[in-house]
């Protein structure tokens, strides 16, 4: 069985107090359970680095609804006019 | 909290819609007053709103009493950190409120790479640690028969990205642009 329940809880901080303390204890023990706990932390950040492209990209959809959309016109318009003040 | 209405993209596009409205006007004259330009006030504005849906789909969300002055807050702040220090163009990635070890790791090609090769594992995975959404609604949208099926498919998901990031670990610097 693989490790990635007991290191995804352990990292996310939903393990049990005796659960973690084994845990911790296999970690000395077996360099294997550190690499797999360093890779699935990187894991973790890919995830995130890939979310965050993909509501920017909602985000940036958004933007051009606003600029382009009927129901929507004189928004930006109004934008562009503050920056013709300065 | 409760971020059930943030479930879908449809949600998300009226929730962004309805920030811009509110607080983008006031973001835009901040940044005009600064010297700024409307591209970079809409930069600004967008990774402002990553950060704020960030916050509130986060599983320890505080409660935010003015959404207007907390955008206008970030802005400032990004603002000050990617602009006034020179530092122009600088990725968001760059910016957050924790540090993040190896951040940069996660470098557009191994994302393309996921992207293309695991797009719905990547889409099941975000919907868990990155919206947040309660399992019932990741099984619902994902189309799993119930909290179970959905719970395994997350682990499976992790499983197999995390293979591909270990047999990609020793190739890091083939990554680096």
């Amino acid at each position: 069985m693989n490790n990635i329940k007991a290191i995804d809880d352990y990292l996310l901080g939903s393990m049990a107090p005796g659960d973690k303390l084994l845990f911790e204890a296999n970690m000395l023990l077996n360099n294997d359970l550190v690499n797999d706990m360093e890779h699935q932390q990187n894991t973790y950040t890919v995830i995130r680095q890939y979310s965050r492209q993909k509501i920017k990209g909602e985000i940036v959809a958004v933007q051009k609804i606003l600029a382009t959309a009927p129901q929507h016109m004189g928004f930006m318009d109004r934008i562009v006019n503050l920056f013709k003040k300065y | 909290m409760n971020n059930n209405r943030l479930s879908t993209v449809e949600q998300r596009e009226a929730f962004f819609v309805a920030l811009y409205k509110k607080a983008f006007p006031n973001v835009a004259r901040y940044i005009a007053r600064m010297g700024g330009n409307l591209e970079e006030a809409q930069d600004i504005f967008q990774d402002a709103l990553v950060i704020y849906y960030e916050k509130v789909a986060s599983a320890q969300a505080e409660i935010i009493v003015s959404e207007k002055a907390y955008l206008l807050g970030i802005a400032k702040r990004l603002w000050l950190q990617h602009y006034k220090a020179g530092l122009k163009n600088q990725p968001l990635n760059d910016f957050d409120i924790e540090v993040v070890p190896d951040e940069q790791l996660a470098t557009n090609k191994l994302l393309h790479y996921l992207e293309t090769a695991g797009k719905k594992c990547m889409e099941l995975l975000k919907a868990y640690y990155y919206d947040h959404l309660p399992v019932g609604d990741v099984a619902t949208l994902f189309g799993y028969s119930g909290t179970h099926s959905a719970t395994v498919a997350k682990y499976k998901c992790l499983e197999k990205v995390r293979e591909t990031v270990k047999q990609n670990s020793l190739n890091y610097a083939d990554f680096i642009e």
